[in-house]
């Protein structure tokens, strides 16, 4: 299990055609919620419990926002590449965690996730004692 | 939850919110008058041109993502708060909730023009939430809704349902008449008798009609509307001390759910020091205004403020000896309640049994 990776361990999540565009799985390992999604054929995991308040983020929308600009201005970007908490609605960089009203102190933990023979394998930073899979009621 | 669930066994959630699933879950409760003013049932329009069917005066900010927990949408892919099951499982045993206060959440008819269909709706609606929701679950109570703007219906609804034990509440709303105005007071009066706190939650500010005013005219953004809510609570409070409603009812109180609290010091500062220079306009208040308010006015916790040092809200609480006014409020399935018990981390255990139990028992009819 352990890879060339520092202190990175790899835990395989399902096969490629259960995670198609759109669809959402919801790791446990070790006790700690990952969200693992396909957005657009891109690849994400992140922790599943928002910083704030725990909110879980696997049922987060997938969107763009309104980029900062000039009083009067609306400039809409980042589309499918903003993830909002079903709660409060924080928005956090999908590709970083970072979250856009302060991203050097308040972002989601993110998780290396790649495909290795048409498996979806995420990188974990402990030896998995424990991994299982919990239900996703719906996509948002 | 559990990781920061405190030791208590008793939450009562005072601001829970159900949804009609579909409008014609009204039907069995009006009759075909009414179903053919409001175009449903068996008048439902089908067709593209469906443009004279009833809609219930909805608030024109539109929220930036979702108004509603995008987490908390039922397993049938439902509307969030349809379905009484799912909510049972979803927050009372996830919250270990003793009891949970519904305040029907989609739409208030308080400022809607007709008012003759306002009072059909809330007879409608009291009769739905019961079938439907008090009878789903022994733990579920509810606020009765009304038409404030005609108080003889008003007390003619409370004198049809109010004996119901599993009613706790007069759901007044806000309408464009200050809720200290004499308009009020027979209902007062009323609620007085059947031991019913008047309550007040956010819905009719920018929707019906008969809405209260912005006070310096209409919010351009959702942000904006949101944030001054607080300010209608204020003036409220304004009204109800200055015009002596709590002389008159000395048994009332007036709940505010959803206007945040962290206002309060200086509602009460200002009106004690008013009142010291002024007293002369209002001479039937016998005490400072701020005495009145620790007696009548309850408070839900949410939208909790959020300070720079999360423990200063516990010193705010105790400079205006709040702990008895507070009440816990989850706002399900809204996107501006607590998830958990993390905003009252700090707060000590005998400030959180009061705010998740004792208070609610207090001040609503248990
Ligand atoms: S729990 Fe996620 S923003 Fe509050």
């Amino acid at each position: 299990m352990e890879t060339g990776r520092i202190s990175a361990y790899k835990v395989e999540v399902c096969s490629t055609d259960q995670l198609k565009p759109s669809q959402r799985k919801l790791i446990e390992i070790n006790g700690v919620e990952i969200a693992v999604m396909n957005v657009e054929g891109k690849l994400y995991a992140y922790r599943n419990a928002c910083p704030h308040q725990g909110a879980p983020m696997v049922y987060g929308t997938v969107t763009g926002t309104m980029l900062p600009c000039k009083r009067g201005e609306y400039t809409y970007g980042h589309d499918q590449e903003i993830i909002r908490c079903p709660l409060h609605s924080w928005e956090f960089h999908l590709t970083t965690g970072k979250s856009l009203f302060d991203p050097c102190k308040v972002s989601i933990k993110k998780y290396e996730v790649t495909v290795e023979d048409d498996t979806v394998v995420i990188y974990f930073h402990k030896r998995p004692e424990k991994v299982s899979e919990k239900e996703v009621r719906y996509f948002v | 939850m559990n990781d920061h669930a405190t030791d208590r066994n008793q939450l009562i959630d005072c601001d829970v919110h159900n949804f009609l699933g579909d409008l014609d879950e009204l039907v069995p409760y009006l009759d075909l008058s009414w179903q053919k003013m409001m175009n449903i049932g068996k008048f439902k329009k089908d067709s593209v041109l469906n443009i004279g069917s009833f809609q219930f005066p909805h608030v024109r900010y539109s929220h930036a993502s979702n108004p509603l927990r995008t987490d908390a949408i039922t397993p049938s892919g439902d509307y969030p708060g349809t379905d009484p099951q799912f909510l049972v499982k979803d927050l009372f045993e996830r919250y270990n909730t003793t009891y949970g206060i519904l305040n029907v959440g989609h739409g208030s008819m308080s400022a809607y023009h007709n008012i003759d269909l306002t009072i059909a709706y809330s007879t409608a609606c009291n009769e739905w939430m019961y079938d439907k929701w008090i009878k789903a679950d022994p733990r579920y109570r509810m606020t009765m809704v009304c038409a404030p703007l005609d108080p003889k219906a008003t007390i003619s609804e409370m004198q049809r349902v109010a004996h119901r034990p599993e009613i706790v509440g007069l759901n007044l709303q806000n309408v464009n008449i200050p809720m200290g105005s004499r308009h009020f007071w027979d209902i007062y009066e009323a609620a007085e008798h059947y031991g019913l706190p008047i309550v007040l939650h956010p819905d009719t500010e920018g929707s019906g009609e008969y809405s209260p005013s912005q006070f310096i005219g209409p919010a351009s953004t959702y942000m904006e509307w949101h944030t001054t809510l607080a300010l209608v609570a204020q003036r409220q409070i304004a009204s109800l001390v200055c015009e002596g409603v709590f002389e008159k009812f000395p048994k009332l109180k007036v709940i505010f759910i959803e206007y945040g609290f962290s206002w309060l010091p200086s509602v009460m500062w200002r009106m004690d020091k008013n009142w010291k220079a002024l007293r002369e306009s209002v001479p039937w208040l016998k005490k400072l205004p701020s005495e009145y308010i620790r007696s009548h006015i309850r408070l839900g916790t949410q939208p909790i403020e959020e300070p720079f040092k999360p423990a200063d809200l516990i010193s705010l609480i105790q400079m205006v000896k709040a702990e008895e006014m507070l009440l816990f409020c989850s706002d399900y399935p809204h996107w501006d309640g607590e998830f958990d018990e993390r905003a009252f981390v700090h707060f000590p255990q005998e400030l959180k049994r009061k705010i998740f139990y004792d208070n609610a028992l207090e001040s609503y009819r248990f």
